[in-house]
């Protein structure tokens, strides 16, 4: 199970599920300057460009991805703009020749012998941050198991779907484990669709990342995250370990009380399906111009 | 080709298959297979899937080693192979690139090459050789492994090899897994540079003494060869990766 290759004749499909509710305006806890929208939003970006990049193939993009991005506040619905504007799934190939704009920036890399120098790099932009209203987290789960459904039908082979689910906070339209059960049910001949959730606060709490078991969560919310939270399977573990993330057999792909960096990790080790490398960015990519 | 010394003359008789991986055109091979047979010089190489233009990477590594007749020696490797990723560089700069593959071009490209040569002028053949990565060189002697490098147990296959770069700036540490051989070949000796997961698929069969492979190389027409490698694919045996196989046998003929 897990293991299927993905092709272009089996490709999968990855959903970043995000919270945009009013309260994704606050901070993270110990640092005022950023909003949490804001650094969501650019880890989405960062996420977007690692997997054309992955499928790039010297001037061709190759669709082994097709990608939704699904924000929930005001609104339910796809958090793409411009020609992608609300489509749900998108292949990768048109996800990368349509990003709203493309910045310059640096990254530090190793110069090889002990420091390091700067880069320039592309850094395209295909959501801007978003913070307002309440947090339907059960129809926006109700929209994810649709859209699943929808390829599912087409595609009943290969690598499962992934859902990355990020929320700074409870469902305001009832207990959504009944809707991740649904999602979770869903699945191809290689394995039940993985849905993995993380949960970011603006208070300095004790975050827990990637447990095998209930005792140490904090309440019935974190408990409910949990039991919607699918295991890890081999290869996400093989990224988790690479990232120096502790995760065990048996861990569920969950986060509770992260931080920005809990939320990069999670991406990573979320996007590294069958083995892939994960993408480090954070601190060493910075923005030079819009 | 054959070679006279005093009354014996050594032929090659070469055998050569390229394999896109399962659901892949020929032309998205990124294996590369160049010989010649006049200069007895031969090579292969396997770009990375991952990589930025990696078919030419590994097609001007091939190609180029074997007809500019490029060095055996590590030490003058490295100037080589920073020429040919220079070239390889200033061939992209005409080219009007996407975000994409501006970023994709930035980090290079990377291939596995192994690069033999065999000298005939000697009492018996001396075959030289100079390897990075996984692609390989086998030496067999009556259906027993002789040799293999760089890489001599199917299990060392599981891990991400040491490429060669096109971008000389990695070249510092990337150069000193550069691996040189030799060996003397007799009558009946098989000589095979093959890719990774060709590679080792065979050697797990010698491992596992569950099937000839040489066998299979030898007897099976090209159609046959393509099938029951895609069967093997299919069946998990062989890692659905591209296949190059260059089989190279020596008999010895006297003249009276």
């Amino acid at each position: 199970m897990y293991s299927a290759q993905i092709t272009r004749a089996n490709p999968t499909c990855v959903i970043l599920l995000i919270d945009q509710s009013g309260s994704m305006s606050d901070p993270f806890s110990g640092d005022s300057s950023r909003k949490k929208s804001e650094f969501v939003a650019e880890a989405v970006n960062h996420t977007l460009h690692d997997l054309v990049i992955r499928c790039t193939k010297t001037e061709e993009v190759r669709n082994y991805y097709h990608v939704a991005v699904i924000g929930y506040g005001r609104h339910v619905g796809s958090c793409f703009s411009g020609p992608l504007a609300a489509r749900n799934l998108v292949p990768i190939a048109e996800v990368a020749d349509y990003p709203l704009q493309v910045k310059s920036s640096y990254k530090r890399v190793s110069d090889g012998a002990g420091g390091w120098v700067e880069i320039p790099v592309r850094y395209p932009v295909w959501i801007h941050p978003a913070a307002d209203g309440k947090t339907p987290m059960c129809e926006a789960l109700a929209r994810v198991k649709e859209i699943i459904q929808r390829w599912l039908t087409d595609h009943p082979r290969g690598f499962p779907p992934t859902i990355l689910h990020l929320t700074d906070g409870e469902s305001s339209d009832g207990d959504p484990e009944e809707f991740g059960r649904q999602i979770m049910s869903l699945g191809t001949d290689d394995g039940a669709t993985l849905l993995f959730n993380c949960h970011i606060s603006s208070r300095r709490s004790a975050k827990i990342e990637y447990p095998n078991d209930e005792t140490s969560l904090p309440d019935g919310f974190a408990r409910s995250l949990f039991q919607i939270s699918s295991r890890l399977p081999s290869n996400f573990l093989a990224a988790a370990a690479q990232l120096g993330v502790h995760a065990v057999e048996g861990s569920r792909g969950f986060v509770f009380n992260g931080d920005p960096s809990s939320i990069v990790q999670f991406y990573e080790i979320g996007t590294s399906l069958t083995g892939m490398t994960p993408y480090r960015w954070m601190d060493d990519t910075r923005t030079e111009s819009a | 080709m054959s070679s006279a010394k005093q009354s014996v003359v050594w032929d090659l008789q070469t055998r050569q298959l390229l394999l896109p991986k399962i659901g892949h055109d020929i032309f998205e091979c990124e294996d590369v297979i160049a010989l010649d047979t006049q200069t007895c010089r031969f090579a292969v190489a396997d770009g990375a899937t991952e990589a930025f233009d990696a078919r030419n990477w590994a097609a001007r590594l091939a190609q180029h080693w074997v007809e500019r007749e490029a060095t055996l020696k590590s030490e003058e490797f490295r100037k080589w192979v920073e020429i040919e990723g220079q070239e390889l560089h200033d061939s992209w700069n005409s080219l009007s690139l996407s975000w994409y593959s501006e970023e994709k071009a930035r980090n290079g490209s990377f291939a596995a090459f192994v690069g033999m040569e065999l000298n005939l002028e000697t009492d018996l053949p001396l075959w030289q050789a100079i390897a990075l990565g996984d692609a390989c060189l086998l030496h067999c002697r009556r259906g027993a492994l002789l040799k293999s490098l760089p890489l001599s147990h199917s299990e060392n296959f599981n891990t991400g090899p040491v490429l060669l770069a096109s971008d000389s700036s990695l070249h510092e540490s990337i150069m000193q897994a550069v691996v040189t051989d030799s060996g003397i070949c007799e009558n009946g000796d098989v000589l095979l540079l093959m890719s990774d997961a060709i590679a080792a698929w065979y050697l797990q069969r010698l491992e596992q003494n569950d099937l000839d492979p040489d066998e299979v190389v030898r007897t099976k027409c090209d159609d046959e060869l393509s099938q029951f490698f895609d069967a093997e694919r299919l069946a998990g045996r062989i890692r659905n990766d591209d296949v190059a196989i260059l089989r190279i046998e020596i008999t010895e003929r006297r003249i009276n």
